[in-house]
């Protein structure tokens, strides 16, 4: 009878699509009835499913349709939690994609999918389409004539942007003076207050100040997503900027032109996601581990 | 029995089907199908009503049913009344009759709800005393048993030619015998028995024989009771309306004195043609030659289920035996069939509206049946043989 819910279920979604599985669906919707009801199904549906489940294994074979047939009512309940199990997963998934962008939530190694700015939706496992920007301004650090370059294009608001942070400021420091980072904000349309978290960095950056802001950012990271420049300011109080220039640069929107420059290159690089990491040319896509990088520094000469 | 599967449509569409549920209901071959059809292509009318041509044609046609059909059960067209099915035909007896004289009425655990219900629910509103008799072990009914339970106060006794369950022809014989030696009526639930066996109502000495047309190759709506003449008048109608009164005027009935007084309403005409029509291609095989037929595939199922240790329920006798074994085998019955039902073999499992016997049998959880009609064969038989041991695998 348990097996009804999943038939319910099943038969539901496909009846949408063929009037052939209503009946099906209206046996399920009683037998869900009757056993919410803490009646026994009288609709037969889950007998003839196991029928034919059992039918259909004996063919091929007897010992495990022996199995299924002498454990059906165990293997129901097992296959119900599985799949209840998994809408649950599935319905978290939809919330964090939701709420973060990705379908892991926050804390997960990952990276936020885009995009609604270059259109380049479903090709996470292909970052060999990706094209190196050409162009090395942006919010730099480290020494200008290194050998070894590295490109990132992040959004504030995003966990797994944040979540590289500590792993750029690391490299910096391990391979000081070999590297070249350069930060081009890349703020997705999915976050909220993304933009304004950019142009907010962007205006640090004119104070030289855009690692503290960027680090009280991602300390307030939900924060800013719900609240934007009410919650910014207040950041950029804390990050030790002047003030008066930053609201002047802020609210003025004066790096709004250049924010646009990097989106554009953004969408030039067919960038899918953040963070994306370019090592002199070479993508990387989310916050991989350090030691990806630091094999990709080497490979690249450093 | 060569070529006769080729009569059946039915077989026909669905070449791999292996049909052993006709204790249920039979297929049906063209000729019934054609002579049903017929009706509704050229009569169309009402009988016994219309004086128009085709409303006299039908009177006649339906009329020559009667004949055919009686004379197919031994019986006289006088004294055949239609009913819808043997249920119907077993209420009108239970309901029709007077129990004002003797108000006892025995039957035996091994009948159908059909004979059971109606009869039961005359005892709770307390019109009749009803004695259920036992049975054996393997699910007959001794005569002994019977004339235990029959004596002067029994106004009706009530058993079947051939049991839904074990497929047991039974004794009803014997049994009118002893009912008539005490003076008491003797009704016949032929549903099984007049599909599967020479009916002779006048030579069985049978007062009322109640039989559907479902299970004989004939149309499903329609079968008859039939009647000692003389008993027909001693029965209250369960119905009533058209067709059954010469006049209603004044207030007063005057209803008719044939047995058309107990067909109310416009008949089942193309029902009755029908039943005629199965009664002929009966008649051209042979009952002689069905029962032989029936032993025949009986002795195969016997052997096929014992061949799965499969705990079958009635008699071990082969002889009076039809092709009807009801069986278990470990697990749920139901189960079983609808996995034999995957493999293209339909069978009945449950109770098959014999609870009561079923429970005497032991089968608390119900049965599997498998039973075999003209068009089944041997080869099928095997198949279902070879189903079963596949089946076996699982328990």
């Amino acid at each position: 009878m348990v097996l009804c819910f999943i038939a319910f279920f099943v038969f539901a979604v496909m009846s949408i699509f063929s009037a052939k599985y209503r009946p099906l669906a209206k046996e399920g919707f009683r037998c869900v009835f009757r056993t919410l009801m803490m009646k026994p199904c009288d609709t037969g549906l889950d007998e003839r499913i196991k029928a034919d489940v059992v039918s259909a294994v004996l063919k091929y074979s007897p010992p495990l349709a022996k199995v299924i047939n002498g454990h059906f009512a165990a293997l129901s309940w097992l296959f119900v939690i599985i799949t209840l199990a998994s809408f649950a997963y599935t319905a978290v998934g939809v919330y964090n994609f939701y709420v973060y962008g990705n379908c892991d939530g926050p804390q997960a190694i990952g990276a936020c999918i885009l995009n609604d700015i270059t259109g380049d939706y479903g090709r996470f496992s292909e970052p060999t389409d990706l094209i190196p920007p050409t162009a090395l301004d942006g919010m730099a650090a480290g020494n200008a004539s290194a050998n070894v370059t590295i490109i990132e294009f992040g959004c504030f608001t995003c966990p797994y942007t944040k979540k590289a942070e500590s792993t750029m400021k690391t490299l910096l420091q391990r391979y000081n003076g070999t590297i070249y980072y350069v930060f081009k904000p890349f703020p997705l349309p999915n976050h909220p207050y993304s933009q304004d978290a950019a142009r907010a960095v962007l205006c640090a950056y004119r104070q030289n100040k855009s690692w503290e802001l960027q680090d009280e950012i991602f300390r307030q990271q939900q924060v800013c997503s719900e609240e934007g420049a009410l919650a910014l300011k207040p950041l950029a109080q804390n990050a030790g900027l002047d003030m008066a220039a930053f609201n002047r640069c802020f609210d003025n929107n004066e790096t709004g032109a250049e924010l646009e420059r990097y989106v554009q290159e953004g969408r030039d690089a067919h960038i899918y996601a953040t963070p994306t990491f370019f090592i002199n040319g070479k993508p990387l896509v989310g916050p991989k581990p350090i030691e990806e990088f630091e094999k990709a520094i080497a490979e690249a000469g450093g | 029995m060569n070529g006769i599967r080729r009569d059946f449509p039915l077989l026909g569409a669905n070449p791999q089907l292996v049909y052993l549920d006709s204790a249920c209901t039979s297929l049906k071959p063209a000729q019934v199908i054609d002579a049903e059809t017929s009706y509704y292509t050229q009569l169309g009318a009402c009988g016994g009503r219309s004086s128009h041509a085709l409303g006299r044609k039908t009177t006649e046609k339906t009329e020559e049913a009667r004949e055919n059909v009686a004379r197919f059960v031994g019986a006289e067209a006088s004294g055949l009344v239609w009913t819808r099915n043997t249920t119907e035909g077993l209420n009108m007896v239970a309901s029709g009759l007077d129990y004002s004289k003797r108000r006892k009425v025995v039957t035996s655990v091994m009948e159908h709800h059909a004979v059971l219900l109606p009869f039961m629910k005359l005892r709770d509103r307390g019109q009749i005393r009803l004695e259920i008799v036992g049975c054996e072990s393997d699910g007959t009914v001794s005569a002994g048993r019977w004339a235990q339970a029959i004596d002067r106060e029994t106004a009706l006794v009530v058993t079947n030619s051939g049991t839904n369950t074990t497929g047991w022809k039974g004794n009803a014989r014997e049994v009118a015998k002893i009912a008539h030696d005490s003076g008491a009526l003797i009704c016949i639930d032929g549903a099984q028995g007049v599909a599967h066996g020479r009916t002779d109502f006048r030579r069985d000495d049978f007062d009322f024989l109640c039989f559907s047309g479902h299970k004989m190759l004939g149309p499903t709506g329609i079968g008859a009771l039939v009647s000692k003449r003389q008993l027909l008048d001693r029965l209250e109608p369960l119905m009533s309306g058209g067709g059954t009164v010469k006049a209603v005027s004044g207030g007063k009935i005057d209803p008719m004195n044939d047995q058309t007084r107990f067909e109310a309403g416009v008949q089942h005409y193309g029902g009755i043609l029908g039943l005629a029509a199965a009664c002929d291609y009966l008649k051209k095989i042979g009952m002689e030659k069905v029962e032989a037929h029936e032993k025949t595939l009986g002795m195969a199922l016997r052997r096929e289920l014992e061949a799965v240790d499969a705990v079958i329920y009635g008699p071990a006798d082969a002889a009076g035996h039809s092709a009807l074994y009801s069986f278990n085998l470990k697990g749920k019955p139901h189960d079983l069939a609808l996995m034999l039902d995957r493999q293209g073999i339909a069978v009945r499992s449950g109770f098959f509206c014999a609870q009561p016997a079923l429970e005497a049998l032991g089968a608390n959880d119900g049965a599997v049946r498998a039973s075999c009609y003209v068009y089944n064969t041997v080869d099928e038989v095997n198949k279902f043989g070879e189903a079963l041991r596949k089946l076996r695998q699982l328990y």
